[in-house]
C-alpha cells in the first residue's frame, strides 16, 4: 500500500512540473504581452516599456524566468498581477472560496440525488421511472451547460422573476449574518440547480449498471443460497462492491472542479475562479494566468490522489498492482 | 486479418453484394445504431443543400434587428445584426461537422498511434507511453484548450487543431489497450515468425484491427468537440467571422432578457446534433461489442 | 436408511420476454441418506439448473413444478422464510468458479462471520473462528487463511474455502456444482480424495454434479445422466458404467479415452443439443441416437427399471418392443 501511494505521489509531482513547463512554454512563446496591455494601444515609449519590463522581470532570459518563478511557487508565492497589481494569492484565495462552495454543493447533491435515482432504478428495471431518467439523462448529456443555465434563467429569473440571475449576493443591499446567508444561498441555486442536472445523470447512470452488474456476481448468489435476507445482502455485499466506480466518478469531479464549474460561473456572474482565469487570458495577465493555472493542476493532482487511495481502501485487488 | 487482401478479384463483386446485406442487416437490427446513421446522412445532406434550403443569406445583416420568431418570414426570428436565425443554423451545420470530423481525426491518429507503438512495443517504449498518456488525462483540457487558442487567435483552424491536440489520450488509452491484447495472438506471433519486422506488423495487423473500439469512441470525441468548440466561442474564444452555433449563443446573450429565441435555438441546434453522434457512437458500440449493451442483464 | 431427497417430476422453465426455454422436464429421482450421486450431463443438459432449483435460487421469472420431498417438506411448496431456514443448516451448496463465489471486497473471515449469523445471530466471533478454523483444518488449509481476501488464493485454496464454508452448520445434503472443474487435474484429484476423506467422518449425503464422468466413477456410489433437461439413465455407478443400458450413457463411455493402454478409436456423438424452447415429442436423445426406432420419435420412452436399483429411459428397455 506504501509503495502505490508513492508511486501516485511521484507520478502528480511529475504531472504537475509538465503542467507548469508547458503552461509557461505556452504563454511565452504566443503572440502579445501584458506590458502592452499596460501601456494601452496610444503609448509606444521605449523608455516606459524598458521601465516596465524590468520592474516585472520581463527582461530578463526565459530560463532565469522559469526558474525564479519555480523558486517562488515552490516556497508559495504566485507573484504579482501585472495587470491589477496585487498579490495573485490574493486575488486567487478571494475567489476559490466562491467556486468551491457552488462546485462543491453540485457535486455532491448530484451524488448522492443521483446515487439514490441509480438504486431505485436497478432494483425497478424497466419501469417509467427508469425510461424517464434514463431519456432525460440522454438529452443532459448533449446540452452544453451554458445554455442550459442560461435557459433556466430566462424562465426564473427573467420572467417569472423568481430568482436573481447574476452574482453571490446582492452586493447593494449590504446584509450581514444569516441575511446574507440566505442571500448568498438564494443565488446560489439556478447555477447550483444547473450544475446538478449536468452532473446527476452520470452518477444515475454509473450507480444503476453497477448495481445491476454486481447484482448478476456469482457471489450474490452463494449469499443468497445461505439463507442470508436480501436487504443484507443489499447493504452490505452489493452496495460495497457496486459503489467503486461512483467513487472513482466524484474523484474527477473533484478533481476538476474548478474547470466544471467555470463555464457556469461565466454565465451567472458568479465571482469564482472562471471568471479570474477567462479575464487573466484574454488580457495576458501572465502571473495570476500561471497561478491559476499551477492552483488547478496542484488541486487536479492532490484530489486524484487521493480517490486513488480511496479506492485502493475500498477495493483490495488494487493495492497490489 | 483484413481480409480484403485474402480475396480474389473475381470474387469481388459476390464478396460487396454480401457486404452491403450485412450492413443492412445490422442497421436494421440496433434502434440507435440507425438514428445515428440517419441522423448524419440529414445532417450531411443539410450541409450540402444549405444554400437551397434556406430562405435567406445568412451572412446577410438584414433590416430587421432582433425580429421575433415569425416576423417577417423569419421562421425563428432574427439576430442583433438582422441575420435570419433559421439560416445561421442550417450553415451552422457546416462548421459543426468540420470541427467535429477535422478535430477527431487528428486526435484519433494522434492516439492510435501513441497509444498503439506503447501497446506493442512494451517495455521502456509503454512506460513512457503510459505517464505521457496518464499526465495528459489529467490535465485540465479545456482551460488549456482556452489558453492556446487565446494565446494564439481564435481562428477555426486553430480551434480543430488544438481540440485535435489535447483529446488523444482517451483514444491512446484504448488503443493501447488493443494492442496489449492483440501482440500476443497467434496470428500476429506467426507474422513475425514468417520474418515481417515489427514496423510492418504494427502497421499490418495490430492497427487496423485494434481500431474498431476507438472509431466508436471517436464519435464520441466528435461531439465533446461539437461542445467544446461551442463553449469557447460562448467565452468570447470563437472564431467571429464564421457562423457557429456556440457563436450565436454568445451573441444572444446580449439581448437574452428580450430576445430568447437567438440563444435558445442554438441550443437545440447542438443538443440534436450532440445527440446524433451518441446514438451513433452507442450504436456502434453494440454492434462491434454485443455485450456492452446487455450489461447486468442475464 | 431411508430416501432423504425424492424428486418428483421436476420441470424447470426460464422465462424471458420473447421466450420459454425448458431446461429441466420432468425429472424424477430419489437419495438415500449416505448416497453420494453423481449427475452428469454435457453443458446444456439441465444438471446445474436442477440443483439450483432445490435451493430454489432461480429469479421469480423461473417456472418450477414438481415436487423435491427433502426433510419432510416439499421444497417447492414451502415458504421463502422456512426455504431460508434449511438453506445452509439442511442444504448446502458448493459453487464452481470460487474465484467469483465470494465477494472480492470482503475478507473471508468476514464473510464466513455474516454467512454464520444467518442462522445464529447471537454467535460471538471467538466462536464463529473456532469453527472455521476446525474446518479449514478439514480442508487442509493452514489458518491464516482465515484473514486473506478472496483474489490472494489460488483457485484450489478458494475451492476448499468454499467447501469448509458450506459445512458451516453441518447440512445434511451437501450439493457440489462443479466444483472441480475450473481446476487443473491434480488439484482436482487431491480435493476429490479429501472429499472422500472427509465423509468418513461426517454424515453428509452429497450430490456431485459434473460432465466429467471420471469424477463419479471415483466418488460416487449412484450416478444420474442427464441430457437434454432429461434423465436418461440412473442406477448404481458400478452397474451403470460397466453396463450402460441407455445409448446416451453408452455413447459417453466410448467417448472417453482409457488409460489401460487399449487404443481403440474415440467415437464422439455426432449432432447438437435440441433446441430446449420447443417442445420435443419423442425421445429427446432420438435424432443423435444410433439406435433410434419410429417409435423413439414419436413417443417418449418411460423409465423402466433395467435392474434393482437402476432405470433408464429408453424403448430398447422395454422388453416387449421391437429393439433395432
Amino acid at each position: 500500500m506504501k509503495k502505490f501511494v508513492f508511486r501516485r505521489i511521484l507520478s502528480g509531482l511529475l504531472t504537475v512540473l509538465v503542467v507548469f513547463t508547458l503552461n509557461f512554454a505556452l504563454v511565452k512563446s504566443a503572440p502579445g504581452d501584458p506590458i502592452t496591455s499596460l501601456m494601452g494601444k496610444e503609448t509606444d515609449d521605449p523608455v516606459l516599456r524598458q521601465a516596465l519590463m524590468e520592474k516585472w522581470g520581463l527582461d530578463k532570459s526565459y530560463p532565469e524566468q522559469y526558474l525564479s518563478y519555480l523558486k517562488n511557487a515552490a516556497s508559495g508565492d504566485l507573484g504579482t498581477s501585472i495587470i491589477y497589481n496585487r498579490s495573485v494569492n490574493e486575488m486567487i484565495g478571494e475567489r476559490v472560496l466562491a467556486t468551491v462552495l457552488l462546485g462543491l454543493t453540485a457535486a455532491l447533491l448530484a451524488l448522492l440525488l443521483g446515487t439514490a435515482l441509480g438504486i431505485f432504478c436497478a432494483r425497478h428495471d424497466g419501469s417509467w421511472i427508469d425510461n424517464l431518467l434514463s431519456s432525460i439523462s440522454y438529452a443532459t448529456d448533449a446540452m452544453p451547460s451554458f445554455w442550459l443555465g442560461l435557459m433556466l434563467m430566462i424562465v426564473f429569473a427573467t420572467n417569472l422573476k423568481l430568482l436573481p440571475s447574476q452574482g453571490m449576493f446582492n452586493v447593494r443591499a449590504g446584509y450581514t449574518g444569516m441575511r446574507h446567508m440566505l442571500d448568498v444561498l438564494q443565488h446560489l441555486i439556478l447555477p447550483c440547480v444547473t450544475l446538478v442536472i449536468i452532473t446527476m445523470p452520470g452518477y444515475f447512470r454509473i450507480t444503476k449498471s453497477s448495481i445491476l452488474q454486481v447484482t448478476n456476481e456469482d457471489f450474490i448468489t452463494t449469499m443468497r443460497a445461505t439463507g442470508m435476507s436480501e436487504k443484507k445482502i443489499f447493504n452490505k455485499y452489493i452496495f460495497r462492491n457496486a459503489i467503486l466506480p461512483t467513487v472513482t466518478m466524484f474523484g474527477i469531479s473533484m478533481a476538476f472542479l474548478i474547470t466544471g464549474v467555470s463555464l457556469i460561473e461565466i454565465v451567472f456572474s458568479w465571482p469564482g475562479m472562471g471568471r479570474l482565469t477567462l479575464t487573466a487570458i484574454t488580457q495576458r495577465d501572465y502571473p495570476t494566468l500561471m497561478g491559476v493555472y499551477l492552483v488547478m493542476s496542484i488541486s487536479v493532482v492532490i484530489v486524484m490522489i487521493i480517490t486513488d487511495i480511496a479506492y485502493a481502501l475500498l477495493d483490495p485487488r488494487i493495492r497490489y498492482e | 486479418m483484413p481480409f480484403w487482401t485474402r480475396v480474389s478479384a473475381t470474387n469481388k463483386g459476390a464478396v460487396m453484394k454480401k457486404l452491403w446485406n450485412k450492413i443492412w442487416n445490422t442497421l436494421r437490427s440496433d434502434g440507435q445504431l440507425c438514428f445515428g446513421v440517419v441522423g448524419i446522412l440529414v445532417l450531411l445532406f443539410v450541409v450540402v443543400a444549405a444554400p437551397v434550403l434556406t430562405s435567406h443569406d445568412p451572412y446577410f445583416y438584414g433590416p430587421d434587428s432582433l425580429a421575433a420568431p415569425g416576423v417577417n418570414g423569419h421562421l425563428l426570428g432574427t439576430n442583433h445584426m438582422g441575420q435570419d436565425v433559421l439560416s445561421m443554423l442550417l450553415y451552422g451545420v457546416r462548421t459543426s461537422l468540420m470541427v467535429a470530423v477535422v478535430s477527431s481525426l487528428i486526435s484519433g491518429v494522434l492516439g492510435v498511434l501513441i497509444g498503439g507503438l506503447g501497446g506493442y512495443f512494451g517495455g521502456k517504449v509503454d512506460l513512457v507511453v503510459s505517464e505521457i498518456i496518464n499526465i495528459f488525462l489529467m490535465i485540465p483540457t479545456f482551460f488549456l484548450i482556452m489558453l492556446i487558442i487565446s494565446l494564439f487567435g481564435s481562428n477555426i483552424k486553430n480551434v480543430m487543431i488544438v481540440i485535435g491536440i489535447t483529446t488523444w489520450s482517451s483514444n491512446a488509452k484504448l488503443m493501447r489497450a488493443q494492442a496489449l491484447s492483440l501482440r500476443e495472438r497467434t496470428f500476429v506471433k506467426s507474422a513475425i515468425a514468417l520474418g515481417e519486422t515489427r514496423v510492418q506488423v504494427l502497421f499490418k495487423y495490430i492497427l487496423p484491427n485494434g481500431i474498431f473500439p476507438v472509431i466508436a469512441n471517436t464519435t464520441r470525441g466528435m461531439a465533446g468537440a461539437i461542445l467544446t468548440e461551442a463553449s469557447l466561442s460562448f467565452l468570447g474564444l470563437g472564431d467571429p467571422n464564421i457562423i457557429s452555433w456556440g457563436q450565436m449563443i454568445y451573441q444572444g446573450k446580449e439581448y437574452i432578457t428580450s430576445s430568447w429565441w437567438v440563444s435558445t435555438f442554438s441550443g437545440v441546434a447542438i443538443i440534436i446534433t450532440v445527440i446524433i453522434f451518441y446514438m451513433l457512437g452507442d450504436g456502434l458500440n453494440h454492434v462491434i461489442n454485443p455485450k456492452y449493451s446487455q450489461g447486468g442483464k442475464k | 436408511m431411508g430416501a432423504i431427497l425424492t424428486v418428483k417430476d421436476l420441470n424447470v422453465t426460464y422465462i424471458n420476454k420473447t421466450r420459454r426455454v425448458m431446461a429441466v422436464r420432468r425429472a424424477s429421482f430419489s437419495i438415500d441418506k449416505g448416497d453420494s450421486l453423481g449427475i452428469v450431463g454435457e453443458s446444456g443438459s439441465g444438471k446445474s439448473t436442477l440443483a439450483m432449483a432445490l435451493l430454489r435460487l432461480h429469479p421469480k421469472s423461473t417456472e418450477i413444478t414438481g415436487e423435491a420431498l427433502f426433510d419432510g417438506k416439499d421444497l417447492f411448496s414451502i415458504s421463502e422464510a422456512e426455504m431460508n431456514e434449511l438453506r445452509w443448516m439442511k442444504l448446502a451448496v458448493v459453487f464452481q468458479k470460487a474465484m467469483n463465489a465470494l465477494s472480492p471486497v470482503h475478507r473471508i473471515s468476514t464473510q464466513i462471520e455474516d454467512i454464520y449469523r444467518v442462522h445464529c445471530p447471537n454467535a460471538s466471533g471467538e466462536e464463529i473462528q473456532e469453527r472455521a478454523m476446525e474446518l479449514l483444518k478439514l480442508v487442509n488449509l493452514p489458518p491464516r487463511v482465515y484473514r486473506l481476501y478472496p483474489h490472494e488464493m489460488s483457485g484450489g485454496m478458494l475451492q476448499r474455502v468454499a467447501i469448509a464454508i458450506s459445512l458451516l452448520h453441518h447440512p445434511q445434503l451437501l450439493i457440489f456444482d462443479e466444483a472441480t472443474t475450473a481446476l487443473d487435474v491434480v488439484t482436482q484429484g487431491q480435493i476429490l480424495r479429501e472429499i472422500l476423506e472427509m465423509e468418513k467422518t461426517l454424515e453428509t449425503t452429497r450430490i456431485m454434479i459434473t460432465h466429467d464422468m471420471s469424477v463419479v466413477a471415483t466418488t460416487c456410489n449412484k450416478v444420474a445422466v442427464m441430457y437434454a433437461g432429461e434423465l436418461m439413465e440412473f442406477g448404481m455407478v458400478k452397474d451403470v458404467l460397466t453396463r450402460p443400458r441407455h445409448p446416451y450413457t453408452q455413447g459417453l463411455q466410448d467417448s472417453f479415452p482409457s488409460l489401460k493402454g487399449e487404443n481403440p478409436k474415440l467415437l464422439s456423438i455426432p449432432g447438437f443439443l435440441p433446441d430446449l424452447s420447443k417442445d420435443i415429442p419423442g425421445c429427446v436423445f432420438a435424432p443423435r441416437c444410433a439406435h433410434a426406432t419410429e417409435r423413439c420419435r414419436r413417443e417418449k420412452p418411460p423409465m423402466t427399471k433395467t435392474s434393482e436399483a437402476g432405470q433408464a429411459a429408453c424403448w430398447l428397455c422395454v422388453g416387449d418392443e421391437n429393439g433395432k
